[in-house]
């Protein structure tokens, strides 16, 4: 399988973070006001398709990887496997314990694939700093890596106003706030680790 | 494991991009055998012999453990 350098995943995936965004702020909040049970069906799937072009990407990725990268691909994997399953099992017992109302399990569960990646990306960022790399953290993507976070957490935050200017609701309107802080603090962290780096020889290519 | 894999490279003047892409791997991969953050598998390990020609024992060879 060919291999998908860094900056094509880069991109490919954005776009397809970009189809989702525009899809759960234009498609989705037509699903309750659907009668007809197949259009609401359709509806609510319709943020899946997205999803599945990347994670369809992301076995593409880990295929085409060489040795180190899959090894480091799944010691992000299974730990992203565990910290989703413990989170699942939690919301679980909780919600069969009548903890949650019904809207707030379908919400939690909503949260799973994000915190799945979210565990994944970090593990595996970590793993491959213990081999020397920075993997997708690094800058061989074209765009330093807190740039990449700066662009996506300023585009989330512009829907999230945007949203609030039409009168969003309060569960996505959150949703959207608490990625873009998520992301631009992500930004600044990256950002002060790259200030504190300038000194430094860069590596060898 | 120690390896030699550094001087090979340095004595044919190939960087560890130009390394990578003549064993179809990661520069990362690289970099991390040379400083022997990894340990290559049997057939990675072949292939770098096999491209510098030379036995896989002259250039790696067993540390302390």
């Amino acid at each position: 399988m060919t291999r998908l350098t860094a900056r094509q995943y880069g991109r490919r995936s954005t776009a397809a973070m970009v189809v989702y965004v525009s899809v759960m702020l234009l498609v989705w909040p037509q699903v309750r006001s659907a009668t007809d049970l197949p259009a609401k069906v359709l509806l609510a799937l319709v943020p899946v398709l997205p999803m599945l072009y990347v994670v369809w990407l992301m076995a593409r990725r880990i295929l085409g990887s060489d040795e180190l990268e899959q090894r480091t691909h799944l010691i992000g994997l299974g730990a992203a496997t565990g910290v989703s399953a413990v989170f699942s099992l939690i919301c679980g017992f909780l919600g069969a314990a009548r903890v949650f109302e019904l809207d707030s399990i379908a919400m939690l569960l909503l949260w799973v694939f994000p915190l799945q990646m979210f565990s994944y990306g970090t593990v595996r960022w970590w793993a491959a700093r213990r081999y020397g790399s920075d993997a997708g953290c690094s800058d061989e993507g074209g765009l330093p890596a807190y740039l990449r976070f700066l662009i996506a957490g300023t585009l989330l935050a512009l829907t999230a106003l945007w949203g609030w200017s039409h009168a969003m609701d309060s569960t996505g309107l959150g949703l959207l706030a608490g990625m873009a802080a998520t992301l631009l603090l992500f930004a600044l962290i990256f950002g002060v680790r790259r200030w504190r780096r300038r000194g430094e020889p860069r590596a060898e290519s | 494991m120690n390896n030699s894999l550094r001087a090979l490279r340095a004595q044919r003047d190939w960087s560890q991009g130009d390394l990578a892409e003549r064993l179809d791997v990661s520069r990362q991969t690289i970099n991390a055998i040379e400083t022997g953050k990894y340990d290559p598998s049997l057939p990675l390990a072949f292939r770098i012999a096999r491209l510098f020609r030379q036995p896989i024992e002259s250039i790696f060879e067993p540390g302390k453990d």
